[in-house]
């Protein structure tokens, strides 16, 4: 018997593979479909105050660079106009309009997701001269104090400069009066554009460059760094400390021609704050996007083209082998105790509406009143049917109740009592109580906190997102998920909690 | 650590109830022959068939229009017993000892009036203490009074003496001594007591009380070990003979031994409980494999199966 069930489980999990292989490799899904970091939302938002002329506000907008795209762009200008235009690589966005002395809100919000790219070629980008407009002594100058960098390879040309930015000048060994010189060009135009200047004379190409760094933030002025082609990617020196990044691809470039993240004019900013958020959810969307005008078999069949309102449902649904599959696993392996199988999954169910805290105190509370009940209604010796129907109206009536309390204590958790499945709950209440006359209070109370616990472990499960998403982009792992449990059916090993209970058996030779 | 543990029980041989029911009942016990265990009824018509006595009985109520009918019949019993047909753990089972004015007494002295002992029935009918919850039929039947030679160390009720027994040879067995806990019934789960029976000479041996290892009954203070159960191999065929009368090859039997009747089939059950190896200190999975290898030994008669047993356990 044994032999056939592992046979149909392996045949089942070759298929999930197959399939799963088949839409990685051939139509190109991501195989963690939900792995996080790669997809972040930037948002900005300014208040803009107006003068007597036209306002125009130019901020710099992300998606200047390779590997970035778009999930989901939105732009709110209240009452000005926007227009997009571009000033080299960089995407400006620029809102413009009379709104006089009053404030006006401009939002602007981008899903992107960000694929890794590998800056190919050696042939340096055009050269942007940009940066410092120095005049004829200080372009002197920067000449000379970059004589001995010429003969350096770009790499180490970067590290002397970094070097030097972080006052270690000693490789190029300027002379005082020049080192008096370039501390006045540092005052005179920013150390960020000293540094160009100084690279571009020893023949760097080089940007200054205003961003974001990519991580959970908010921010109310853009970083600014040094970016330095060293021949064949950009190496991001920062002018404060004089170092070099070591993770660029967490930072994202919003102005590299040299000019400030956002400017305006004929108005002032009154507050600006970048943010930038990781996003998780929306990721789907790209298989969204892909599925939607793809030909292929599995596209077609996929899950995404289903309409948005059923497809919330089959992210849950998905998951709801896997709820019973750890049903089965800690009543079989460990020995759980649990009033019957599916009434922990259920409850899970409910509690997504209800939330966790709510859900499990209404359920005991309903318990609790329909034991009390059912304890009563036992001295009137009522027939089967009637009695559970007895039960199931004292169900409805707490629901009904609930509902109205929760209504007027303005609590939504409350109203949503109706999704909790009450046929469920009263058989329970039923069995509770058989239980508690069999078998005593103690070994109820022990099945009654199983059940809760299974549910609550349940509920974490099918409320995990990512497991959520791998599931509704790979549903042929549900086959995965029945090899499990038929492997789990055929097992026959002991349980957990024999080990305490045959302990004395146990303890001979 | 869990490994050892679980090592431990294996090298004790003992025997898990994730093992039991896939290896033992689904493999042994088709689903189509459970109706001959789980409805009494039909139990005791095939063990008669086969000359395996049962207790006597009086009436079968199937339908609610019966219970009226029943109050006269009951006249000529001063002692009965009524039981479900499709009960299960012993729920729902009433011993009457006698009656009053007002109604029945039980067993523990109790008085029922007769409206709630016909409202009881009616329970029974609609199924209540059924295993599946379906509608189910009453047993009415003959008052067991127990031999005597457990009288010091039970408890009221009925003991009865169980028997498992794997394609057809009894493999272990115990005997479950009512308590004042267990409120005279016989179930280990409702605080009886479960002593193990020695196969080979039906002598009891060590025995548990709710998991815990005891040598005395709690209510009489009596040493329950050395006990010779009567009619032994007796009861040994009978258990072997369920065999031929169910077809299931893998059974607990359940019987009592009657003082004027000796030994009766109570019932029958296809999903015998774990607790017979805690009352013996032993596994059930080695005797029951000791069962599978020696499968072309034994022939087919129950007598040859006992025989057999009583060499090797």
């Amino acid at each position: 018997v044994k032999r056939p069930a592992v046979l149909l489980a392996l045949i089942l999990l070759l298929l999930a593979s197959c399939l799963l292989a088949y839409r990685v490799i051939r139509l190109g899904y991501p195989l963690f479909p939900a792995a996080p970091g790669r997809t972040w939302q930037i948002t900005i938002d300014a208040l803009v105050r107006g003068g007597k002329g036209e306002t125009s506000l130019s901020l710099a907008l992300p998606g200047n660079q390779a590997g970035q795209t778009f999930i989901e762009e939105k732009i709110s200008s209240g009452t000005m106009k926007f227009s997009l235009s571009r000033e080299g690589p960089d995407r400006i966005g620029v809102w413009s309009g009379f709104i006089g002395p009053r404030e006006e809100e401009i939002r602007y919000r981008a899903i992107l997701f960000f694929r890794p790219v590998r800056i190919a070629g050696t042939t340096p980008p055009a050269a942007q001269d940009i940066s410092a407009p120095l005049d004829r002594a200080e372009q002197e100058l920067a000449r000379r104090l970059s004589r001995n960098l010429s003969r350096l390879a770009p790499r180490a040309r970067i590290k002397t400069i970094a070097a030097a930015v972080g006052a270690q000048w000693k490789p190029l060994s300027p002379t005082d009066q020049d080192f008096q010189a370039w501390r006045k060009i540092v005052e005179k135009y920013g150390l960020p554009a000293a540094v160009c200047a100084l690279s571009q004379a020893s023949g760097l190409p080089s940007r200054r460059v205003e961003g974001l760094r990519l991580g959970d933030g908010i921010t109310a002025g853009p970083l600014v760094w040094i970016e330095l082609w060293n021949g064949r990617t950009w190496e991001i020196l920062w002018p404060e400390t004089g170092e070099i990044e070591k993770k660029p691809e967490n930072l994202l470039p919003l102005a590299t021609g040299g000019s400030p993240a956002a400017r305006i004019s004929g108005g002032e900013i009154s507050d600006i704050r970048w943010m930038t958020g990781r996003e998780v959810v929306s990721h789907w969307r790209l298989h969204f996007e892909r599925a939607q005008h793809s030909a292929h078999l599995l596209d077609r069949w996929s899950l995404f083209r289903l309409p948005p309102e059923f497809q919330q449902t089959f992210r849950i649904l998905l998951l709801v082998p896997i709820g019973a599959l750890i049903v089965g696993f800690l009543r079989n392996m460990i020995g759980f105790p649990t009033f019957g199988i599916f009434m922990p999954v259920l409850m899970a169910l409910a509690f997504r509406s209800t939330g966790l805290i709510y859900g499990l105190g209404i359920f005991s509370g309903i318990l609790l009143i329909g034991y009390t009940v059912r304890l009563l209604l036992d001295r009137l010796h009522l027939l089967l049917v009637p009695r559970m129907s007895v039960i199931l109206t004292l169900v409805i009536v707490c629901f009904t109740m609930l509902a109205l309390a929760g209504n007027i204590a303005g609590l939504r958790q409350m109203m949503a009592v109706g999704l909790l499945p009450f046929v469920i709950l009263t058989m329970v209440i039923e069995r509770f109580f058989v239980l508690v006359e069999e078998s005593g209070v103690a070994e109820a109370l022990q099945t009654a906190a199983g059940s809760a616990a299974i549910s609550i472990i349940a509920y974490y499960i099918i409320s995990w997102e990512p497991l959520q998403l791998t599931f509704f982009v790979f549903p042929e792992l549900l086959a995965a998920v029945a090899a499990v449990q038929i492997l789990l059916g055929r097992y026959t090993g002991y349980r957990l909690s024999e080990i305490f209970r045959f302990r004395k058996l146990g303890g001979q030779p | 650590l869990i490994w050892k543990a679980f090592r431990r029980l294996k090298d004790a041989g003992v025997l898990g109830i994730n093992s039991r029911n896939a290896d033992y009942i689904m493999g042994c016990n088709p689903r189509s022959l459970f109706p001959r265990v789980d409805n009494k009824i039909l139990t005791k018509k095939l063990a008669q068939a086969h000359r395996v006595p049962t207790p006597p009985v009086y009436f079968t109520v199937e339908q609610h229009g019966d219970i009226a009918g029943l109050q006269k019949a009951l006249q000529a019993h001063d002692e009965f017993v009524v039981k479900p047909a499709r009960g299960s753990g012993g729920s729902g089972i009433v011993l009457v000892k006698g009656r009053s004015d007002s109604g029945y007494i039980t067993q523990s002295g109790e008085v029922i009036s007769i409206g709630r002992f016909s409202h009881h029935i009616s329970e029974i009918l609609s199924g209540i203490f059924s295993l599946s919850g379906l509608e189910d039929a009453a047993i009415v039947e003959a008052l067991i009074h127990p031999d005597p030679v457990f009288s010091s160390v039970s408890f009221l009720g009925v003991p009865d003496v169980r028997i498992v027994v794997y394609r057809g040879v009894p493999v272990m067995s115990m005997v479950r001594l009512p308590t004042r806990a267990s409120d005279g019934k016989a179930n280990l789960h409702r605080g009886a007591i479960g002593a193990g029976i020695e196969l080979a000479s039906g002598v009891t041996t060590s025995a548990v009380h709710l998991s815990r290892t005891i040598s005395h009954h709690p209510d009489t203070g009596n040493p329950v070990d050395g006990i010779q159960v009567p009619y032994w191999e007796k009861m040994l065929w009978m258990a072997a003979e369920t065999y031929e009368i169910t077809g299931l090859g893998y059974l607990g039997v359940d019987l009592a031994i009657d003082r004027d009747l000796g030994p009766l089939l109570l019932e029958l059950n296809a999903r015998p409980g774990l607790a017979i190896q805690l009352a013996n200190r032993r596994g059930l999975k080695k005797r029951l494999d000791l069962v599978d290898r020696a499968s072309a030994e034994i022939s087919a008669t129950p007598e040859a199966r006992v025989d057999w047993a009583l060499r090797n356990f």
